[in-house]
């Protein structure tokens, strides 16, 4: 049968499932959803730096902007969770557009230019004297339209989603295209790959899926700062988690959240530091002997790595 | 109130600008983005506690110490992570990530080690020494406490910085400009192929370059408690992106420009926090974008970065 | 026959005393979080270590008596560290709630950190037992769920302060007021009641500097010159710990002398501010008098006397200073401890009720507990008062309003 199908099979339908029962034989519902956010992250920037190369720093940007747009609308107009839903989305998607520009910076300056980015819609949503719109430093309450069952159930939804999208990219023309501008630019314009066009693209995936993560978190938690949703604990975690697993596949990230975050919540919640320790030299370790993850090594034993 | 945001911003700035100088030259030499920069400049800060809490040790001489002891540390650090780095596909990215793997892991062991608490020391203790080089000046004893400039009053410890961040850039400049080993980092900040292909010991030069750059850090470390507040272990991350932004501005590879990049970088915020205190934090992050997207050879620009 | 049926009831009831007692849990578990580090640390450990002493000594008598099971039951402290992080906050208090299974639920101190369980303890049907969070909007008519233990609310607590200033104030010719505070749910909050009870005194006291600057603010050298700028004839510094401190260093530093300086934290946290900053930054500094500051005639637990020293020998070599954080801390306990003694069950809402019944009448050595409808406190109320020099090199505390509570006149402008 087609790879796709066979790998829809094989990963998307057992994670959707497994995350679909855990919460009727495990009581502790915000964990499970946690893992769901982080494995629709890390995909998320999957797509944007395993298939383009790119290292967005400031990827909790459009995650922020996702949560903070899903509350704007809640707030201001009252909208119903899924329509917000949707706002939040393009929230992110609008500030990717914005950001587009940077891309005609390389590697290390786009990374610190996005990460700036980040940082500067932190500190216009968090400004007092935006208060009136985005209640600034003193967080957000939703409390109008708190359903935690709901939200976990589109939290689902989206994570589904996300993998299906990158499933579609390892498998089609287009994520053959992203490769190839990784590999080498040049040679791919040269091959008639609108170079351009198809990393916009990616880049504006990539945003979207960190929205609407960001809007569904929103409405999950329905009280937070901003702090909270504009964490750069979100980036290292989603880099670290896709670097872990591997770039460019499906199982990387998936991998790499089960693994990782699965020690973090059993050993590194109550000792954070020795985690952050644990993490950083992880990094290193990773940079310095296995650049392209998990994944590679089972690559480089001969097994295909979805 | 315009003339002290212009002379306190001024002294600010050089702060900046002795904080940009390290990162300025490790990058311009090596083309290597340390992210872990603002934390080695928070650990010259501790070192500077550590020193005056045990030891009662006035800060001055611990500028000294911490520079050379941060200076030894870079060169072992440097033909550890370094050369292998260099031999990947993508050096640039993947020492970016190298190196915030790093940033992380002092951050996390200085935690484990002294604890998320807010550590300061007395701003006497840059008085003392500047009314003692005052007072040698001046030909007369002079009172330890705020310095007047031009009719404004400053924390002492503002006055002690600008000065030492003066000498440290007029020291790189002699270092590059007069000095054999500075000339032949020029030559590798040129082009590094260049000068392999000449003959230069390019490892060498810039592993000397990596311990200097880690070394001002430390030394501009010394000045954070009284110039930042109070230091914590995880204060390095937002100096980082703020040390990027000076040295982007002033345009890469050129101390001197670093040193205008600073100065621009702290007038426009003390301005900023003096007329419009609550936007004055998002001043670095745009600052750095629009020189990025304008003008991304920086002010003094020479070496333009296109995709 | 008779004997037969007293035989007969006094079994009956024996026995379902025993199946009572039976029925019993075997310790009561208390859930709560703490801070070891981060912005919040400092208000944290404190109330964390009052209550553990609280624990302590109740578990050293045998335990608490429980009305509901008419027994003394010993106490188990279930704690997790949140370091300050709201996030990660949020998940251990559900784990607190779906894997631990506490009977009572217990949130980290102050606002922030108490704000983000309101809506996992309502989700879950528990009652928040909120320590030292004042934030007004958690006590909403629509939410039982939630009593506030220590503060008093935060829409209440500053009006001694506006009071002083409008009152007496202009007396002593304070009509220009700088204010600057952290924005935050605690300081934001008690600068929006200090505005608003200012604006409408209409008593001439106006505010010519108001400024919101970032809870991890600093450095307030420039901040400090901006304010000398707009010539006030009184300060207000509305901040967290960590705040206050750097912001009297900086005046320090700064050679710069206002008439009139009012920090909040130099009288919640006397001992910590004298260690970082040295007496001298207090002299003359304007603050609130709590509990720590002013002995109230305790009918319930221990007194401030015997509880500093209780407290003193307990935690001889410990970092954590004293100081009316450690008191809320062991107020929740008392609370608690009366609240369960008249209880009929462990039921969250039968708990809210006996905790409700309480108000009022419960006068511990942080004053009397009283609360209003929704549950937010507003019988402990602090009084404003000024440090002054005292005898050899300590300082004193002066109470300067109300009037009937005061113990000296204010020292305007200062030297």
């Amino acid at each position: 049968m087609p790879r796709i199908v066979r790998h829809v099979l094989l990963i998307l339908l057992p994670v959707v499932g497994a995350f679909a029962i855990l919460p009727s034989v495990y009581g502790n519902q915000l964990l499970l959803f946690n893992f769901m956010i982080f494995m629709t992250l890390a995909q998320g920037l999957n797509i944007i730096y395993g298939f383009t190369g790119y290292l967005p720093f400031g990827y909790v940007g459009f995650f922020g902007a996702g949560a903070y747009g899903f509350s704007l609308m809640v707030i201001h107009l009252h909208a119903p969770p899924l329509i917000a839903l949707m706002v939040g989305g393009s929230a992110a998607v609008a500030l990717a557009v914005l950001l587009t520009p940077l891309f005609r910076l390389s590697g290390a300056y786009f990374s610190i230019a996005n990460l700036a980015a980040a940082l500067a819609v932190f500190q216009v949503v968090s400004n007092p004297n935006l208060e009136s719109v985005t209640k600034g430093p003193y967080g957000i309450s939703l409390s109008g339209v708190f359903d935690p069952a709901l939200a976990y159930g589109t939290a689902l939804a989206v994570l589904a989603a996300t993998i299906g999208l990158v499933i579609y990219l390892r498998n089609s023309h287009f994520g053959m295209a992203l490769k190839a501008i990784r590999e080498d630019p040049i040679s791919a314009s040269m091959a008639g790959i609108n170079v351009v066009r198809e990393r916009v693209i990616a880049w504006l995936l990539s945003a979207l899926v960190a929205g609407l993560a960001g809007g569904v978190f929103a409405w999950y938690v329905s009280v937070f700062y901003p702090e909270t949703v504009f964490s750069v604990e979100f980036t290292i975690f989603a880099i670290v988690f896709a670097l872990f697993g591997g770039n460019a596949t499906v199982t990387g990230p998936i991998l790499g959240v089960v693994i990782l975050y699965g020690i973090y919540n059993a050993v590194g919640i109550s000792t954070p530091q020795y985690f952050q320790l644990l993490y950083g030299a992880l990094i290193m370790g990773l940079v310095m002997f296995l650049p392209n993850g998990l994944a590679s090594l089972l690559q480089r034993w001969g097994i295909d790595v979805p | 109130m315009f003339t002290y945001s212009l002379l306190a911003g001024l002294l600010f700035g050089l702060y900046f600008s002795l904080i940009g100088l390290g990162l300025n030259l490790v990058f311009g030499v090596m083309r290597i983005v340390n992210l872990a920069h603002g934390d080695f400049l928070m650990l010259g800060a501790f070192l500077a506690f550590w020193l005056f809490t045990l030891f009662a040790l006035n800060p001055v001489p611990a500028i000294a110490i911490a520079f050379l002891a941060f200076a030894i540390v870079g060169l072992p650090l440097y033909y550890l992570l370094v050369p292998r780095l260099l031999r990947a596909k993508d050096p640039e990215m993947l020492s970016f990530i190298l190196f915030f793997g790093l940033s992380q892991v002092i951050e996390a062991v200085t935690t484990i080690a002294f604890g998320t608490s807010e550590r300061s020391i007395p701003g006497d203790q840059l008085g003392h020494a500047v009314a003692v080089v005052a007072g040698f000046f001046a030909g007369h004893k002079v009172d330890t406490g705020p310095v007047e400039l031009l009719g404004q009053t400053f924390p002492a410890s503002w006055v002690a910085s600008g000065v030492a961040s003066g000498c440290a850039v007029l020291l790189v400049y002699l270092y590059l400009y007069r000095t054999r080993l500075g000339y032949l980092t020029r030559a590798v900040m040129d082009n590094r192929e260049e000068a392999i292909a000449t003959g230069i010991n390019v490892h060498r030069v810039s592993a000397v370059a990596f311990g200097i750059g880690l070394g001002l850090a430390a030394a501009a470390g010394v000045f954070a408690p009284f110039m930042l507040g109070s230091i914590t272990p995880a204060m390095g991350a937002e100096v980082t992106v703020t040390s990027f932004a000076v040295i982007v501005i002033g345009s890469l590879g050129n101390p001197l420009g670093t040193v205008l990049g600073g100065i621009v970088y702290g007038i426009s915020y003390v301005f900023m926090q003096s007329y419009y205190s609550s936007w004055a934090n998002l001043l670095p992050y745009v600052l750095l974008i629009a020189i990025l997207l304008v003008r991304p050879s920086g002010l003094l620009g020479r070496r333009v970065r296109r995709a | 026959m008779t004997r037969l049926a007293i035989l007969a009831a006094l079994l009956a009831s024996l026995t379902t005393a025993a199946v009572r007692a039976a029925d019993a849990p075997a310790e009561i578990k208390l859930g709560t979080l703490y801070a070891s580090s981060g912005r919040f640390a400092s208000i944290s450990m404190p109330v964390h270590d009052g209550l553990k002493l609280w624990i302590d000594q109740k578990n050293a008598d045998g335990g608490v008596y429980v009305k509901a099971f008419n027994k003394k039951i010993p106490l188990k402290l279930i704690a997790y560290d949140d370091q300050s992080n709201t996030a990660t906050a949020a998940t251990l208090y559900n784990q607190l709630i779906t894997q631990d299974k506490v009977d009572v639920l217990i949130a980290d101190s102050g606002s922030v950190l108490t704000s983000i369980a309101v809506p996992i303890a309502r989700d879950h049907k528990m009652l928040l037992i909120d320590q030292t969070g004042t934030g007004a909007n958690f006590f909403t008519p629509d939410n039982p769920y939630i009593a506030l233990m220590a503060d008093p609310v935060s829409s209440v607590w500053p009006k001694p302060l506006a009071d002083f200033l409008t009152h007496d104030g202009p007396g002593l010719g304070i009509k220009r007021v700088a204010m600057l505070y952290a924005t935050n749910d605690f300081t934001g909050t008690q600068a929006n009641t200090v505005r608003k009870l200012i604006k409408e005194s209409n008593s001439g006291v106006e505010i010519v500097f108001d400024e919101g600057v970032p809870t991890e603010t600093s450095n307030y050298t420039v901040l400090l010159n901006n304010i000398r700028a707009s010539n006030p004839d009184a300060v207000l510094h509305l901040g967290y710990a960590s705040n206050d401190i750097a912001f009297l260093r900086n005046v320090q530093d700064s050679g710069i002398k206002f008439k009139f300086l009012f920090c909040i934290y130099p009288g919640v946290e006397t001992e910590l501010l004298e260690k970082n900053l040295g007496r001298k930054a207090l002299d003359y500094v304007f603050t609130y008098v709590t509990s720590s500051g002013m002995a109230y005639k305790n009918e319930f637990g221990m007194s401030l006397k015997e509880y500093k020293d209780a407290w003193q020998k307990k935690y001889a070599d410990s970092k954590v200073e004293f100081g009316f954080n450690s008191i809320a801390g062991y107020t929740t306990g008392l609370v608690l401890e009366k609240a369960l003694s008249v209880a009929t069950s462990l039921d969250q809402l039968e708990l809210r009720k006996a905790i409700f019944s309480l108000s009022g009448n419960l006068k511990t050595l942080d004053g009397t507990f009283e609360l209003d409808a929704n549950g937010g406190q507003i019988g402990e109320f602090t009084p404003v008062g000024q440090f002054v020099p005292g005898e050899g090199d300590h300082l004193k505390l002066l109470t300067l309003w109300p009037h009937d509570l005061a113990s000296g006149k204010p020292v305007y402008p200062r030297p």
